[in-house]
């Protein structure tokens, strides 16, 4: 009888345990965990996690130097070691946003995946991430019009932005680029609430194609 | 304890447990569910908003305008549009809306969706983000809602499930009483049998309990069987079959002196004439056919008429007591007319002479058989068949049927009545109960009349179940006064009366002190002829502490065929059972076999109508409980 009590007694207290205990996930930190990266690295392959390494060490070497500078060789990084692919050619999808390793693993990548792989490795240099956007622009490409993404650097909130893009590999600012035009910019400063750092199953970390990335390449890291 | 409730308290725990845990985990998960439905609506909305505010080209009363529309067409806490720098460039809140839910559900429940938030630009030029955070307080509404009518939902389960399991439970429990039931009432001395149950266990038990009993049944058996050969070598003319000439007289005896006979009665002596010269003549074998021929013919009588003697007293003689008025000669002539017309088959020359007689009860024995034998005598000097009959005058004072019925109801009314007091002692000389037959005054200048008198009237008069409530209530006041147990008769008429037992339960249920010193005992004719009745009578009133008894029993006891099913506590065995055992090995060892089968139903055995101290001895050693009679009320106490 009291065994019987206390075996039904222990199964109500797991099972809202259970459901309590998801109340109380830890919250993220923002941060790039070298070994992390690597591990994830070596999972694609040696030559991936070579390529990994010289992020690496290209990140550190950048850390104590000035922005436009780290900007400037991480962009350079990206863009000569990149080929442009469509998502369709790389993935066989239509759209499909790549983590930055999975974008070394590959060596293509379109637009996104450039923006993205740029994006978490200023991060990864302590830049805050207030300074970086995403941005959806229409661009001119020889006349024709066509949907594209670069990364926008703002030194300050309200200053003209420094644009890193693959289809023009140098670094200029907005007003030298008269091909772009802005549409909508977005980063994850506050995403980040209320989603676990490592909950990529969890059903608010996808639910849209940004957030289901974010997730991914926090998995791995960055 | 008990192990039903057990199992019930178990079975409420568990569902109770199960119903709880399932209500609290369909609580928790549609929480989950709500607040990740409110963050992505969070989300969502904020990503839109910040979308259609990019393309107002920097336009600030325009952006203000998108959040207000979105503000005030939705469900909304707050929705706020920060600048870079993070300082508030436009808001619009409404208070957080309180939920129609129970506080402390709230509490239980938190759900938090943290505030949905986008960047806004204006062409390249970064506008800040916007917030928006919606009302939490219907997600509780619903929550609240959901988990009220799952409650209800799971509630209206256990109760069907409580249903059957009450349903299940009452399957089992039937068979679990019905066997502790046979349980108690074998420690009681009855032995019953049960329906075995459907559950395998319980059949078990079941069939264990029935085959103990059925074992005790053929033991029983055994025993009556063997009893009623000896009750044959002691009491019973080995060549005819009729009671002996000792063991007649004291049947008679004991008939003679009994309460409850017929006030007059007759006696018919048949004598086989020249019963020598028959010897010589046909020879022993051929007269031997003749007696038995004549005790057949005799023995008709005693088995068909209750309470009818007949035994062979000598060699040619035989006696036929009848416990009826009026009817002595007829049966000498009934009984000469067939034999007559029987007996010339054996050889010429064989007749029988018969002299009957008739008188009252009371009338000694001596008075009897003196007067029989005149009618024989006179019977003897005729020859061949010869019947002469000698009646005495009825005696004067013959009152009609509805006088005495007066008489009895209004001595019962006014309380004429009183309790004699007779000892039963056992070994030590301790009295076991007082014997206790009721007096009634009849009329009022008049003493007090025994039952013999007026019993056989008020049992005419269907007035016997008055009397024995009249006889219980005086012999519970007289508990009450001294506290001594005593015991009263209580006719077999009695029970036939269908309120009879009810109002005696009444009776002794007011009294439940004296009740348990209360003995009520009934002629062994009781148990032979209205044996459910008995048995009723005892399942009514013993647990109540009253004793219930056998009087006058005999050899019919044997012939009760679940004696071992009637639920009595002791047997008084009659006079013509026990009255000179002290001479008689036979007697003796036949009273020596009823202790014994007695016993092992775990009755008390007494003895009625000792006189003789020898008697008395050899009673005790036969290891009886009691004796009473003319010895035991002699002794001083």
């Amino acid at each position: 009888m009291q065994e019987y009590r206390s075996a039904a007694l222990a199964g109500l207290l797991l099972s809202a345990g259970l459901a309590l205990g998801s109340l109380f996930l830890p919250r993220p930190v923002a941060a790039w965990d070298v070994e992390r990266v690597q591990e994830a690295a070596a999972q694609y392959g040696p030559r991936t996690l070579a390529a990994a390494r010289q992020l690496m060490q290209l990140v550190e070497r950048l850390g104590g130097q000035d922005e436009v500078q780290r900007l400037r060789a991480l962009n350079d990084f990206f863009n000569q070691r990149i080929a442009f692919r469509e998502d369709m050619q790389v993935w066989g999808k239509v759209d499909y946003w790549a983590s930055p390793l999975e974008l070394l693993d590959k060596g293509q990548g379109d637009c996104e995946d450039y923006a993205i792989a740029k994006y978490f490795s200023l991060l990864a240099t302590g830049m805050a991430e207030s300074r970086l956007r995403l941005v959806y622009v229409r661009a001119l490409l020889d006349g024709r019009p066509q949907a594209h993404m670069v990364l926008a650097y703002y030194a300050q909130p309200d200053a003209e932005p420094l644009i890193l893009d693959n289809l023009q590999p140098e670094l200029k600012p907005a007003s030298a680029r008269p091909d772009l035009a802005p549409v909508f910019s977005f980063n994850s400063e506050g995403l980040w609430q209320g989603v676990g750092a490592t909950s990529a199953g969890s059903a608010v970390a996808r639910l849209s194609i940004w957030r289901e990335a974010l997730a991914k390449i926090r998995a791995e890291g960055f | 304890m008990s192990l039903i409730r057990q199992v019930w308290v178990l079975l409420l725990a568990l569902m109770l447990a199960a119903l709880l845990g399932s209500a609290a985990v369909s609580a928790l998960s549609m929480r989950q569910l709500l607040q990740t439905q409110l963050q992505l609506k969070n989300n969502d909305n904020a990503a839109a908003l910040a979308l259609a505010m990019s393309q107002q080209g920097g336009d600030a009363q325009l952006m203000e305008l998108l959040v207000s529309a979105q503000f005030d067409t939705g469900y909304y806490q707050s929705v706020i549009w920060r600048r870079a720098d993070g300082s508030v460039a436009f808001e619009r809140s409404a208070a957080a809306r309180a939920s129609t839910a129970p506080a402390w559900f709230v509490a239980l429940t938190p759900i938090e969706a943290p505030a949905g938030t986008a960047k806004v630009s204006s062409g390249w030029q970064a506008a800040g983000s916007v917030e928006v955070r919606s009302q939490a307080a219907y997600a509780h509404d619903e929550l609240w809602a959901a988990s009220l009518r799952m409650t209800a939902l799971l509630a209206a389960l256990g109760l069907l499930a409580a249903g059957a399991a009450h349903l299940a439970l009452r399957r089992i429990r039937r068979p679990l009483d019905n066997a502790v039931a046979q349980a108690q009432a074998l420690v009681q001395g009855q032995y019953t049998l049960v329906d075995e149950p459907g559950v395998p266990e319980l059949a078990r038990l079941a069939q264990a309990m029935n085959t103990m009993v059925a074992r005790v049944r053929q033991m029983f058996e055994a025993q009556a069987e063997q009893l009623e050969v000896l009750r044959r070598q002691a009491h019973c003319d080995a060549l005819t079959g009729l009671s002996q000439r000792k063991h007649f007289l004291a049947e008679l005896e004991s008939a003679l002196n009994r309460d409850d006979g017929p006030a007059r009665g007759g006696l018919v002596l048949l004598r086989l004439r020249d019963l020598e010269l028959l010897n010589q003549r046909l020879g022993r074998a051929v007269v031997d056919q003749v007696l038995g021929a004549l005790g057949h013919a005799i023995k008709v009588y005693p088995e068909r008429v209750k309470g009818c003697l007949a035994g062979r007293l000598n060699g040619a003689d035989f006696a036929l007591w009848l416990p009826a008025p009026d009817v002595a000669r007829d049966t000498a002539q009934a009984l000469s007319d067939a034999l007559q017309a029987s007996l010339p088959g054996f050889g010429s020359g064989i007749q029988v002479a018969l002299g009957a007689v008739e008188l009252p009860r009371e009338r000694p024995m001596s008075d009897w058989f003196g007067a029989a034998d005149a009618a024989l005598a006179r019977a003897e000097a005729r020859s061949g068949f010869a019947v002469e009959a000698l009646a005495l005058a009825a005696e004067a004072s013959v009152q009609g049927e509805r006088a005495w019925r007066t008489q009895i109801t209004d001595a019962i009314l006014a309380g004429h009545g009183r309790l004699q007091e007779y000892p039963l002692l056992d070994k030590q000389g301790q009295v076991v109960h007082l014997e206790c037959p009721l007096q009634l005054r009849l009329e009022p200048e008049a003493g007090y009349e025994a039952a013999a008198r007026w019993l056989p009237l008020a049992q005419r008069s269907r007035l016997t179940a008055e009397v024995d409530l009249h006889a219980t209530v005086l012999a519970l006041e007289a508990i009450a006064r001294d506290g001594r147990p005593r015991c009263i008769n209580v006719a077999p008429a009695s029970l036939l009366d269908g309120g009879f037992v009810a109002r005696l339960r009444e009776q002794v249920f007011q009294a439940p002190q004296a009740a348990r010193k209360l003995g009520l005992e009934l002629a062994e004719g009781a148990a032979l002829q209205h044996f459910e009745l008995l048995q009723e009578m005892g399942r009514q009133l013993r647990p109540l502490g009253v004793k219930l008894g056998l009087e006058h029993a005999g050899p019919g006891l044997s012939q009760v065929e679940r004696l071992y099913q009637a639920g009595l506590d002791y047997v008084k065995l009659d006079a013509a059972v026990v009255v000179g055992v002290s001479g008689d090995a036979a007697r003796a060892a036949f009273v020596r076999g009823m202790v014994i089968m007695l016993r092992s139903l775990a009755l008390k055995v007494y003895a009625e109508g000792v006189v003789d101290p020898l008697d008395v001895q050899a009673l005790w050693d036969c290891e009886l409980d009691g004796v009473t009679g003319p010895w035991a009320t002699a002794q001083p106490v």
